[in-house]
């Protein structure tokens, strides 16, 4: 049965298996995209351009890591505690296109988020939001990337740990990396941790195509998010696909 | 196409044996039962098969492939029904079973086809368009062993496949197991369901702590195990146990709790009922059985006997 057969039966099955749970995960990760952009913004007396751009783009970058790095591995770890991972395993399809069915449901999942978000944004900043050509392969890349990290997390930790360690990412996202404000209010050490970390680069790659960027379109934030994207999904191949 | 098992050995890290020096075959077309105490090894044995975990050393052929080296192999030979509950959340058994149908190469017509007559077949229609949450254990059941039967691979593996099922489903399920065979797979079956399973079984391995005790035919296995005929009493509480006729005392009976279990020859059947009856006329039981030696009966035996061997 070829590849791209496997992958629609997959993506059905997956879509099956979450039709209840996938509304209500776009749900809560549309509330926290906009509980960033108005709850931070009471934490600031003064909201200026720089704040408001940061604020407006990194509600739904946090959006888009909710999904792809908290919800997903979740899933995935509950999969494993209930048997229906094992099950699949035994499926005569290849493992690959079981993992891009996975990727694909969690990437439409995170979408409704991206738009809301955005748009409660711009009503809120009165932001003069110019939506660039390349917002939609940026958020793609950027769900892709977080959700692929969060397939290999999953498979990489003990089910019962990979909700404390997700919720620890989006924690440190949240307050400690470069998304919801410049890289520049961070200490030193921690400014050059997230030169490798791909957290700032994915806030980088939505607010450049969603504001009027000084020097255009950066491609460093692309090449980053585009290794650690292949770094995820080797993790999730190799270590899916083990066996003991 | 034959399955082969040869010398297979899992050693867990830590040092736990779980399979040691396994080697059976089951030929295509048969139902090959594999018995034995929890923790024996059979479910790490057919998960080798099903290419989910790797062998210590020993080798395992399905025809002519090695679902060792090559799980992908595995996967489309093989259809599986794991011991675990399969989750089908949101997922209705009809969605389920014709999915995994057209995921096995079905076209969405045979897919659907295939499902209704398995259902049918399981007699669980009445729940085909219920969503796996709100299905009972044993529905749940009969749908996982209808994701494995829906259109079987050449080898199918169900690992305890009637939990939960209710007994007149069990004799459904027992009879589209010898069906699958009968088309040609050659089936692995884990249970305990010993008495109920004993008709469909062509072969069957006893497993105890890792390594196979006793292998043969339902047949061979019985002229091995001596008295053919098993008379079973219960006596009647509060009264004292019957000293039976002189051919009936050795063996010793098997007792559980106020029942109790001799081994006779074909020869002593005449006698043996006789004496019952009188028993029973005389109200010193309150029932009795005279039927072939059952492989429940041979396999108790045999776990009585290793269980004295390895204390």
């Amino acid at each position: 049965m070829s590849w791209l057969r496997s992958y629609a039966l997959l993506v059905r099955w997956n879509a099956l298996r979450l039709r209840f749970l996938l509304p209500l995960f776009a749900l809560v990760s549309t509330g926290l995209s906009v509980g960033i952009i108005v709850g931070f913004a009471y934490l600031m007396p003064t909201v200026d351009t720089t704040s408001a751009a940061f604020l407006a783009t990194g509600g739904p970058t946090l959006g888009l890591i909710t999904v792809g790095l908290v919800m997903a591995p979740n899933m995935v770890a509950q999969s494993k505690l209930q048997g229906s991972f094992e099950f699949d395993q035994t499926l005569p399809v290849p493992p690959m296109a079981s993992v891009a069915a996975g990727l694909t449901i969690w990437i439409v999942g995170a979408l409704p988020s991206l738009v809301l978000s955005v748009l409660v944004a711009a009503f809120r900043f009165d932001l003069d939001l110019q939506v660039h050509g390349l917002l939609v392969p940026a958020a793609l890349l950027v769900a892709l990337t977080a959700t692929a990290l969060g397939y290999g997390m999953a498979h990489a930790l003990p089910a019962a740990a990979v909700g404390l360690v997700a919720q620890l990412i989006v924690f440190v996202t949240l307050m400690f990396s470069p998304v919801n404000f410049p890289a520049d209010r961070l200490p030193g050490w921690l400014q050059a941790i997230h030169v490798v970390l791909p957290f700032q680069y994915m806030a980088q790659v939505i607010r450049e195509t969603l504001t009027p960027a000084a020097g255009g379109i950066s491609v460093t934030p692309y090449a980053v998010l585009a290794a650690w994207c292949v770094v995820g999904l080797a993790a999730t191949y190799r270590l899916m696909t083990r066996r003991g | 196409m034959d399955l082969r098992i040869d010398h297979v050995r899992k050693e867990y890290p830590r040092g736990v044996l779980a399979n040691d020096d396994i080697s059976i075959t089951v030929a295509a077309g048969e139902v090959y039962g594999l018995l034995g105490h929890n923790g024996a090894g059979k479910t790490t044995l057919v998960r080798q098969v099903a290419g989910a975990i790797r062998p210590t050393s020993g080798t395992i052929r399905i025809g002519d492939g090695d679902p060792v080296a090559d799980p992908g192999f595995a996967r489309r030979v093989c259809s599986v029904q794991p011991q675990a509950q399969v989750p089908l959340m949101g997922v209705t058994p009809r969605q389920a079973i014709s999915l995994v149908a057209r995921m096995r190469g079905a076209s969405r017509a045979e897919a659907a086809g295939a499902t209704q007559t398995l259902m049918e077949a399981l007699d669980i229609t009445e729940w085909a368009d219920t969503p796996g949450e709100r299905l009972s254990g044993g529905v749940r059941r009969l749908a996982a062993y209808g994701l494995a039967a829906v259109r079987p691979g050449r080898v199918v593996i169900l690992d305890e496949p009637s939990n939960d099922v209710d007994p007149v489903r069990r004799r459904l399920l027992w009879q589209h197991v010898r069906a699958l065979a009968d088309a040609g797979a050659a089936v692995v079956l884990v249970t305990h369901n010993l008495t109920e399973v004993e008709g469909i079984l062509d072969r069957l391995s006893v497993l105890a702590h890792g390594r196979v005790v006793v292998d043969g035919t339902v047949a061979e296995l019985r002229a091995e195990a001596g008295p053919p005929v098993r008379l079973e009493i219960a006596v009647t509480p509060g009264r004292e146990e019957p000293s039976p006729p002189p051919p009936f005392r050795s063996p010793p009976p098997r007792r559980e709790r106020h029942r109790l279990v001799y081994r006779l020859d074909t020869g002593d059947s005449a006698t043996a009922a006789e004496w019952a009856a009188r028993l029973q006329a005389a109200g010193a039981i309150s029932e009795f059985t005279l039927s072939p030696v059952r492989v429940e009966d041979i396999y108790l035996a045999l776990e009585e006997e290793h269980d004295v061997v390895a204390s």
